[in-house]
């Protein structure tokens, strides 16, 4: 049998870690060359200083590479049914030039994985996410008319986030976002897609175009934001304090993405993440509902929730005890709150706790000081809401600095 | 098309005997049901045609392997039922053919033959093994998404009490069990005996209908299922149209409504319950359930994909159903003679299987898509055996190993392969038979499954084998009839425990709903 058809030679498979289409800008900035791999891709963990960075997103305005983000283009007359058959909120109410939240599961009603779902017409979407879906969307469209394209490699991105982030927009020429709501996405400029989206809370856009203009979209910002707005790149670290503040979940801590698990009750429903309110049970069948019901009906079986705890240590991988010896869950992200001022995790507690049962709640953390380990229980109260909210990242048009 | 007026409870899609035995099932609790089949004659795979000016022919199915005589008692169809059962005759090239009569194996001269101690042997345990696998066909696979539940607890104990029946064989019976079930036909045989006209009847009867030759795993399994009521088929008196009668009048006698000429295009579907079904030129017929006895895949897609979780769609999709056996019926001019075969014998069921390597080399062709060099060919004259037809000669064949994906296709010139490829298989042992035929129809897998809509025209609507069996029949998690929808059922060969003119499927499914509370 022949494998290759073409006369074309195979593109060969890169063995190494792939630059991202900024990278080369990035390493002519970066002071400590601190990488990690994203998707196959190199990616910055640190640019410069964490402290740094992350004071940028809340004072100034960042830029982080999202191009290694899954990116899918689900396209044709059936797409609207494909995307509804795919997550379990109602896409129908994502108008087109929108932006929404979504989350997916498998037969079983346990999260695949989550992500954002851009409306770019009526028969046309892009879905951004972590995990990968081509495989998957192909099994859930099988049957209808849609065209499904990975456009992961060819189709680039930066989030510019922070407070004077529309200053920098205006600056370089792109004043037009006044308008944007946030989770509206335009093409700002032939073949520049701009959506007020981010991952930080805070003012943010995030802008996709075609990897052969990378270098242009990062000069034109840097030029336009750097000297005036104080505009730096960043890496993932600055970005995961931020995140925690807002209590966006990352896939792999905070859940499992079921897709990746082996062993058996690892996955987790939306009711069990904290977001059954997305789960639309009217808008027909969509992958998991039947299971989704009964897990309804039936309750959770954990809590993800957000816990302000005592102290300032972080309370990275903490066990949770109700009262004093028993053990109830475990902390999947934390971090001090530098803008908050105060000690904030995720955590997931086994029903009822952090369902019903919100009190008496203590996190064991583990400190290592010079040479020796020190156990501390602290208290850890649940908190309904966000650590970091505020106006501006909401307000339109946005403010000015 | 004007709305039908009347709500039935329960729309059956077929009436293939699956579909009857559901419908009947259901009507003797005073149930409205009504049967819906697309073509102009009742009975599937079942039943019989007129195949020249006033002769009955059984179109596909001619005998009974595994007819179930707990579902024939249950609808009282045994009185019904004029069947015996035959003896078979296993074809040899040089003209000493074999004849199993009344359990016993000897020359057709009436010699005695140095392998009948070993059949006798093998038989005996094939015949209690599947007896005991028997009871499992009668009930719904074990739910086991539940673990250990109480709602599980009879589930459990019907395991156990399968558990028990084994540990009541005794050790012995035990071990032998546990070794042979998932082995293969090929090796069970040759063990025991060398291969020869005797081994080549057991790897025939253990792969009629199967993609498998009788080395793959799962064929001792395969004829624990078809010997589970005795070893020796029957043969219904005036073909298997004959027990499509039967079951007609039975459900026609509870108030079935049976409509021919009434193909079903889709379901209608509200609020993921189903509320009845769309026919072919849009007329719709409202039911609180919905009962298919099509296959697994043709079901979900008369519903629609959108119903149905995405793994589900791909487990349906890969449901293996390449069917490997044609019919050729052949009307004859003159009562047909057989070398070495008595005027008595000739009633009986002959297989031309002349060793197991014969059939596994026929196998090996048709699982790449080939013709086979010479097929496995079991056939009846049931005009010899039935006086209502005697004087009309007639030979039913089925054709093993004939590949529904035959390369180049399924076209007229592939079917007179098909055609001369039979007649010269029989030639070898009915010496006149080329001359002496009136008129020929033979029908590929392919023709199969355009008329009766039996995926890949399989068998049993979909490969019985190992990972397709019990719960994970037609799929994993869709093994107890219920199928996605609420209120749709499977009820046919596709279902638990598979084919054969057997009615199991149909009669466990309209318990299953029942027991679901669906109708309430
Ligand atoms: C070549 C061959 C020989 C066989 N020989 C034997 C044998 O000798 N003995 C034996 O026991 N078994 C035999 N079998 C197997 C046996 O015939 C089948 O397993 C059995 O008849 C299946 O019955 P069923 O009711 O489940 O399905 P079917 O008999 O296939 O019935 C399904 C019915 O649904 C109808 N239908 C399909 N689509 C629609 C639609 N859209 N709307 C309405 N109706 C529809 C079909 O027309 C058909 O009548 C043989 C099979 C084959 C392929």
């Amino acid at each position: 049998m022949k494998l290759f058809k073409s006369a074309a030679k195979p593109v060969a498979v890169a063995r190494e870690l792939l630059p991202t289409p900024f990278f080369d800008k990035l390493d002519a900035v970066s002071l400590v060359k601190n990488w990690h791999e994203w998707n196959g891709y190199l990616v910055a963990d640190v640019v410069e200083a964490v402290g740094k960075e992350y004071f940028a997103i809340r004072n100034q305005s960042t830029l982080f590479d999202i191009s290694p983000m899954c990116k899918y283009r689900v396209k044709g007359p059936d797409a609207l049914r494909v995307m509804n058959r795919l997550v379990i909120r109602d896409v129908a109410k994502i108008g087109v030039g929108r932006v929404g939240y979504a989350m997916w599961c498998d037969e079983e009603g346990m999260v695949i994985d989550d992500g954002t779902v851009f409306r770019y017409g009526d028969d046309e979407f892009m879905l951004l996410c972590q995990e990968h879906m081509f495989t998957w969307l192909h099994d859930c469209a099988w049957g209808f008319d849609v065209s499904i394209t990975d456009e992961t490699h060819n189709f680039c991105g930066l989030a510019l986030q922070g407070p004077t982030s529309f200053s920098v927009l205006k600056e370089a020429g792109l004043e037009s976002v006044a308008d944007m709501k946030p989770f509206d996405l335009r093409e700002i400029e032939p073949g520049l897609w701009i959506s007020r989206t981010g991952y930080t809370g805070d003012l943010g856009y995030e802008l996709f175009t075609d990897s052969q203009y990378a270098h242009q979209l990062w000069d034109r910002l840097w030029g336009a934001g750097h000297k005036l707005w104080g505009l730096i790149p960043i890496g993932f670290d600055a970005l995961e304090i931020a995140r925690l503040e807002v209590g966006f979940l990352a896939p792999g801590l905070d859940f499992q993405p079921v897709h990746v698990v082996s062993r058996i009750n690892r996955g987790r429903t939306p009711f069990e993440l904290g977001f059954g309110r997305l789960v639309n049970f009217e808008k027909g069948h969509f992958n998991g509902r039947r299971a989704l019901l009964k897990h309804r009906d039936e309750g959770s079986r954990y809590h993800l929730v957000r816990l302000d705890i005592e102290g300032k240590e972080p309370a990275k991988d903490a066990f949770i005890y109700s009262g004093r010896d028993k053990v109830v869950g475990h902390v999947t992200s934390a971090v001090w709150s530098p803008t908050a001022k105060r000690n904030i995790a995720l955590a997931e507690l086994e029903a009822p706790y952090g369902g019903k049962v919100k009190n008496g709640l203590w996190a064991e953390i583990y400190v290592y000081k010079e040479g020796a380990w020190q156990r501390r229980q602290k208290k850890a109260v649940v908190v309904e809401t966000p650590f970091f909210t505020n106006a501006r990242s909401r307000k339109t048009p946005p403010d000015l600095f | 098309m004007a709305q039908s007026e009347k709500r039935y409870d329960v729309i059956v899609i077929g009436a293939g005997h699956n579909g009857l035995v559901s419908a009947a099932t259901l009507a003797k609790l005073g149930k409205r049901v009504c049967v819906l089949e697309k073509e102009n004659e009742i009975g599937g795979m079942a039943r019989n045609y007129e195949i020249a000016d006033g002769l009955q022919a059984p179109r596909i199915a001619h005998l009974l392997y595994n007819y179930n005589p707990v579902v024939a008692r249950e609808l009282g169809l045994a009185e019904k039922i004029d069947k015996a059962p035959i003896s078979t005759i296993a074809l040899s090239d040089d003209g000493r053919h074999i004849e199993i009569a009344n359990g016993a194996l000897r020359y057709a001269d009436g010699a005695e033959h140095p392998d009948a101690a070993a059949y006798a042997e093998i038989r005996r345990k094939i015949e209690k093994f599947g007896k005991l696998l028997a009871p499992l066909a009668l009930r719904s696979p074990p739910d086991l998404s539940e673990g250990l539940s109480l709602a599980g607890a009879g589930e459990a104990a019907a395991i156990a009490k399968l558990g028990l029946e084994l540990k009541m064989f005794g050790k012995k019976d035990m071990r032998e069990f546990l070794r042979i079930v998932l082995s293969n036909i090929y090796d069970l045989a040759l063990d025991e005996m060398p291969d020869g006209e005797v081994a080549g009847l057991l790897a025939a009867d253990a792969v009629w209908g199967a993609w498998a030759g009788p080395r793959s795993p799962g064929t001792v399994f395969l004829l624990m299922y078809r010997y589970a009521y005795g070893a020796d088929p029957s043969l219904p008196k005036r073909g298997a149209g004959a027990v499509v009668d039967a079951i007609v009048d039975v459900a026609r006698s509870r108030g079935v409504e049976i409509r021919t000429g009434a193909a079903v295009s889709r379901l209608n579907i509200k609020n993921d319950a189903v509320t009845g079904v769309v026919l072919e030129g849009g007329s719709e017929i409202s039911a609180k359930v919905v009962m298919s006895s099509l296959g697994a895949f043709p079901s979900m897609k008369m519903a629609g994909p959108q119903h149905y979780d995405v793994e589900t769609v791909r487990r349906l999709r890969n449901v293996r159903a390449k069917g490997m056996t044609a019919k050729v019926n052949l009307v004859l001019r003159q009562e047909p003679k057989i070398g070495g075969v008595s005027l008595a014998q000739i009633a009986g069921r002959f297989v031309i299987a002349p060793s197991a390597k014969y059939v596994e080399r026929a196998f090996s062709k048709a699982k790449y898509g080939e013709f086979p060099g010479a097929p496995v060919i079991e056939f009846v004259m049931p005009m010899v055996s039935d006086a209502a037809q005697r004087g009309r000669y007639l030979l039913s064949a089925i054709v093993q190993y004939i590949p529904y994906h035959l390369k180049g296709g399924w076209d007229d010139a592939a079917r007179d392969r098909l055609t001369a490829l039979t007649i010269d298989t029989l030639s070898q042992y009915i010496p006149e038979l080329r001359e002496n035929i009136a008129h020929v129809d033979a029908l590929s897998p392919a023709f199969i499954e355009r008329e009766t809509g039996a995926p890949g025209g399989h068998w049993h609507h979909g490969e019985l084998s190992t990972d397709q069996l019990l719960t994970v029949r037609p799929v994993n998690g869709m093994s107890r009839y219920a199928f996605g929808v609420r209120g749709y059922y499977l009820c046919g060969a596709g279902a638990h425990p598979g084919g054969g003119v057997s009615g199991a499927a149909g009669r466990n499914s309209a318990l299953q709903l029942l027991k679901d509370g669906v109708l309430s």
